[in-house]
């Protein structure tokens, strides 16, 4: 492989050829290869560098510099890469590649392989303003960042403009254009004549929106099915699975359904449904698709409606239509974004801090309520009474939520509230009735079961509206119109207890206990009886009065008087677990995970449930045991958890060992994911338990994994904050090892070897010098006195020894290190070290003064 | 040696002169060359096609729809051309893979004086 100059490969190729020609048999190379995709390049073929060196010598566009080898076998590759290109026939849908109409969806009208060309048919992005200007002259500003929208052409909107509009005939297919400024139109549509290379054809997933919008025009149903047929031809599809029911819409075989038993690279083996055929059939994955019978429970999985669940109500070749569970609303899908499934969700109900069916306030001060939440935005009904308006509101656009409690009076002066049943008299909704979700500025919106558009949401004026259940003007304040009004709400076991209360009186709070009712989704906790934990009133039993957002107004039993107590301050004495709350807006299949959320309620105060607490004391407990730093080990879990997934259950498991009583606590969360896991996650959390570095750098997520295996007694060193030097208690010794100095002559010190001289200290004597003849077994020795050793011989323990020290040129003895017991001379003194040479070596050591001592001939 | 220069016992096929988008390549044996090339002396490898007389014959001979280039200095002793097929052809300029295959009339043309033809693989 050479280097050549860009763009020049076929150029260099043909140029070497000519000079073979010319050259005849001393040019040695074989051949020249330029491929189209790989620049810079050229493959010359030859049997040895040298002749490579040779041909390219004198050559312009080849740089010498850069010769690779290429072994033979990568060659069979690189000649074999050709295959590739689609034909484009007619009526596939391609992309645009560059110009105004990148990336935009367009059909093959024509193709004209010889001029490489084709024509297709897109959606116009034209600017007649622009066009107009230019055409008389004006000055256009250049506005190239500016794409025009994708918008149908109207001729007689641009004959309006001035713009020359000519009708022609096409030559080759006969038809007529309207021509304007060389661009040919017909139906709106614009027909442009682009080159082949300045089209995608693979991977163009046309959305569900472009392909309406290019059926719009005259289009009947017929020329879905055949467009889509070519669409899913091209397209690639991947993912059939073992046991989806499947249709051939291809073929001999259409129309005949089966089960697919196995999926290969192009082919699925499916499994008919009809008698009198082998048991599997293969087909090429091409001429499938999935099917659904009517009734069955989808959901969604690509596309622009990710994520919904609903019910199929027909199947049109690849178009499922499906009732969705949350809108109630038909969706149109294409098969291959649907899989069979039975979970229910109730899609994305919240957004920020808005949730469905919010009264929300919106950047131009209308107002209304959230019908739908999808994914970047929400749809909201606006409070026109007159008509019904929808609005698209993105987050941002939305400024603030309305809480409040608001009255409003229907035709006959009766006040109304949230949660009244009101009758419409007048207007489109006349005859509908329902319970009012929202009051605001006079207008009132009605939630009607029955009524399908806008999620049932009807918005009224309040004056139109009629009270379902009698006046209510003084009978709060008894307690008799209780029962008859508000028999629809859940507040049957409050009415007792409200009618123990006048006695109390005074309290406006009666009245607004019954006629509030509570904000919704709230109901569960309004009248339950609770105590405050945490705060200025801790202690204290109160009655909940009403909840607004995170605060709870409470009716302190022992006062007179209703305290706001943040939510996470109370707990009651009810264990009420909110389900309700979570199939609505918890992930439908995650329910059962909803209590297990209860561990991180202290790590995540403002949650919703009021049923936490009692888990909230008694886990604290096996907390303190485990973890000193609480917030570290349980974040990866929290962080892992939200997604389900099950290899975020390694951090828990290892709690077992250590700690029995977090094991039960640990069981009422779901063990779905836990019982499967443990085994996959001891390696796990093996893994960082076998490498030593665990111990001394663990990082935090990993801290609680260690003691996985450890003895049970290692969990509670093991988590004393910040102790690495704690660690090494544990078979992690390696460590500390390493950072203890190299085991030698100080930490046991030096000594005594016969023959050296040594000063005794007995006590009450002085020094005396002596020569060291024997050591014993215990560590002392017997010495002879003297500086010669021709005295006494005395027996001195170690204590009372004393080396003397060599001085410079002195024949020593070395008592320490590796050449204890060799003898030498003392060549030079350097500070605490002292420069040997050794006798039988004659190296020159260096060693330090302590292990050095003076020898004594005998 | 100089004889040999003109491509000894073979006849080298014309190279292409100009390489803009009249280079069209032989659907049959992938040789390359200008429109106007293949108009004036025909396909070196198969003359059967008679382009030289019937200047319709070049444009269902050949293609302009072609991928890579090879030139071809010793088709015997090149691996990459044994590899390619085309090592009983001349000496010339050669196309990895052609886009289209020969039309059905060709083809029978190609059977009838007993020369191969392979058509293009398809993926």
């Amino acid at each position: 492989m050479v280097k050549c100059a860009i763009g020049r490969e076929r150029e260099v190729a043909v140029c070497l050829m000519q000079k073979c020609i010319d050259r005849g048999p001393e040019l040695q190379i074989r051949s020249a290869i330029a491929l189209d995709h790989l620049k810079n390049f050229i493959y010359i073929e030859a049997d040895k560098e040298a002749h490579v060196k040779e041909a390219i010598k004198g050559m312009r566009n080849i740089f010498t510099g850069k010769i690779m080898l290429v072994p033979i076998k990568e060659m069979t590759d690189v000649l074999s890469v050709e295959s590739k290109a689609i034909d484009i026939s007619r009526d596939t849908w391609v992309r645009l590649k560059i110009g105004t109409y990148k990336g935009d969806l367009a059909k093959v009208v024509d193709v004209d392989n010889v001029r490489q060309r084709a024509t297709v048919k897109v959606i116009p992005r034209i600017d007649l303003q622009a066009l107009s200007n230019k055409l008389e002259g004006r000055e256009v500003p250049k506005k190239k960042a500016f794409t025009p929208p994708a918008r149908f052409m109207n001729i007689d909107e641009a004959r309006e403009l001035h713009i020359r509009v000519e009708r022609r005939r096409d030559p080759a297919t006969g038809d007529y254009f309207e021509k304007i400024e060389g661009m040919m139109f017909k139906d709106g549509f614009l027909y442009k004549n682009v080159s082949l290379k300045s089209l995608s054809t693979q991977n163009v997933q046309p959305t569900f929106d472009e392909l309406e919008k290019f059926r719009q025009p005259g289009e009947t149903g017929d020329g879905d099915m055949s467009s889509l047929s070519t669409l899913f031809a091209n397209r690639k599809k991947g993912h059939f699975m073992k046991g989806d029911r499947v249709i051939v819409v291809k073929g001999d075989l259409r129309n005949l359904k089966g089960w697919v038993e196995k999926v290969e690279e192009d082919t699925v083996h499916i499994k008919p449904n009809e008698k009198g055929l082998p048991k599997t059939l293969a087909i090429s994955d091409k001429d499938l698709c999935k099917y659904f019978e009517p009734g069955n429970h989808v959901k969604v999985v690509s596309g622009a409606t990710e994520g919904a669940t609903g019910m199929v109500v027909s199947v049109e070749g690849h178009v499922v239509n499906l009732v969705s569970d949350t809108t109630k609303e038909l969706i149109r899908v294409f098969a291959d974004n649907v899989v069979e499934s039975s979970e229910v969700t109730s899609g994305v109900t919240k957004i920020g801090d808005y949730e469905l069916h919010d009264l929300v306030v919106l950047d131009d001060n209308s107002f209304g309520v959230i019908i739908r939440v999808e994914s970047e935005a929400f749809q909201v009904l606006k409070g026109v009474p007159e008509r019904p308006d929808v609005a698209l509101a993105r987050l941002r656009e939305i400024k603030y939520k309305v809480d409040k409690k608001i009255f409003a009076k229907d035709r006959y002066k009766n006040t109304l509230s949230v949660k009244d049943v009101v009758k419409i008299l007048d207007g489109p909704c006349r005859g509908k009735q329902g319970p009012v979700e929202h009051i605001y500025k006079g207008v009132l919106f009605i939630y009607d079961r029955h009524h399908l558009e806008h999620a049932g949401f009807i918005c009224v004026k309040s004056e139109s509206c009629m009270m379902v259940g009698g006046s209510r003007a003084n009978g709060e304040r008894n307690g008799n119109s209780f029962t008859s009004k508000f028999s629809h709400l859940r507040t049957p076991p409050r009415v007792p207890t409200s009618s123990m209360r006048p006695p109390r009186g005074g309290y406006g709070g009666h009245n607004n206990f019954g006629g509030r009712g509570g904000g919704r989704g709230h109901d569960a906790l309004i009248g339950a009886t609770v105590k405050i934990r945490l705060g200025h009133y801790k202690g204290c039993k109160g009655r909940v009065k009403d909840v607004k957002g995170s605060t709870v107004r409470i009716e302190l039993e022992s006062q007179m008087k209703v305290v706001a107590v943040d939510r996470s301050h109370i707990s009651d004495n009810v264990n009420v677990t909110p389900s309700r709350e979570t199939s609505r807006y918890g992930m439908g299949s995650e329910t059962p995970m909803h209590p297990s959320r209860t561990p991180l309620h202290p790590y995540m105060t403002p949650m919703r449930d009021s049923g936490v607490t009692p888990y909230h004391d008694g886990m604290r407990t096996p907390m303190r045991d485990r973890a000193w730093n609480p917030y570290t080990p349980m974040s990866p879990p929290r962080d892992n958890w939200e997604d389900g997934n099950p290899g975020s259950w390694g951090t828990s498991p290892q709690y077992q060992p250590g700690s029995p009583p977090s094991r039960a606590y640990e069981a009422p969360t779901p063990g779905s994911g836990w019982t499967n896991t443990p085994s996959n996650n001891y390696n796990e959390a093996g893994t960082p338990r076998d490498s030593g570095s665990a111990y001394a750098n663990a990082p935090s997520p990993y801290l609680p994994s260690t003691p996985g295996g450890q003895p049970p007694m290692t969990p509670s060193s093991a988590y004393l904050p910040g102790t690495p030097g704690g660690q090494p208690m544990t078979p992690g010794s390696g460590g500390l090892d390493m950072m203890s100095p190299v085991v030698g002559a100080d930490s046991e010190g030096p000594w005594f070897l016969p023959d050296i001289l040594v000063n005794v200290r007995r006590p009450g004597d002085d020094t005396t010098p002596g020569v060291i003849r024997e050591v014993l077994p215990d560590g002392s020795s017997k010495i002879a006195l003297g500086s010669s050793g021709n005295g006494d011989v005395v027996t001195a323990l170690p204590n009372e020894i004393e080396v003397v020290p060599p001085r410079k040129l002195d024949k020593i003895k070395i008592m320490g290190g590796a050449h204890r017991g060799a003898t030498g001379k003392l060549i030079g003194i350097d500070g605490t070290d002292g420069i040997v040479k050794v006798d039988d070596t004659l190296d020159v050591k260096i060693l330090d003064m302590v292990s050095l001592a003076k020898l004594v001939q005998a | 040696m100089v004889n040999q220069g003109g491509g000894g016992s073979v006849a080298v096929a014309q190279i292409p002169t100009s390489f803009g988008h009249e280079l069209r390549a032989c659907l049959r044996c992938r040789l390359v060359k200008t429109y106007d090339q293949f108009r004036e002396s025909g396909c070196e490898n198969c003359p059967f096609f008679q382009m030289e007389d019937d200047h319709e014959r070049v444009v269902d001979c050949t293609t302009p729809n072609f991928t890579g280039l090879i030139s071809v200095m010793d088709p015997t002793r090149s691996w990459a051309a044994r590899w390619l097929r085309i090592g009983k052809f001349a000496p010339g300029c050669y196309t990895l893979a052609v886009s289209e295959a020969l039309n059905p009339d060709l083809q029978n043309i190609c059977e009838e004086e007993h020369v191969p033809y392979v058509p293009p693989k398809r993926v």
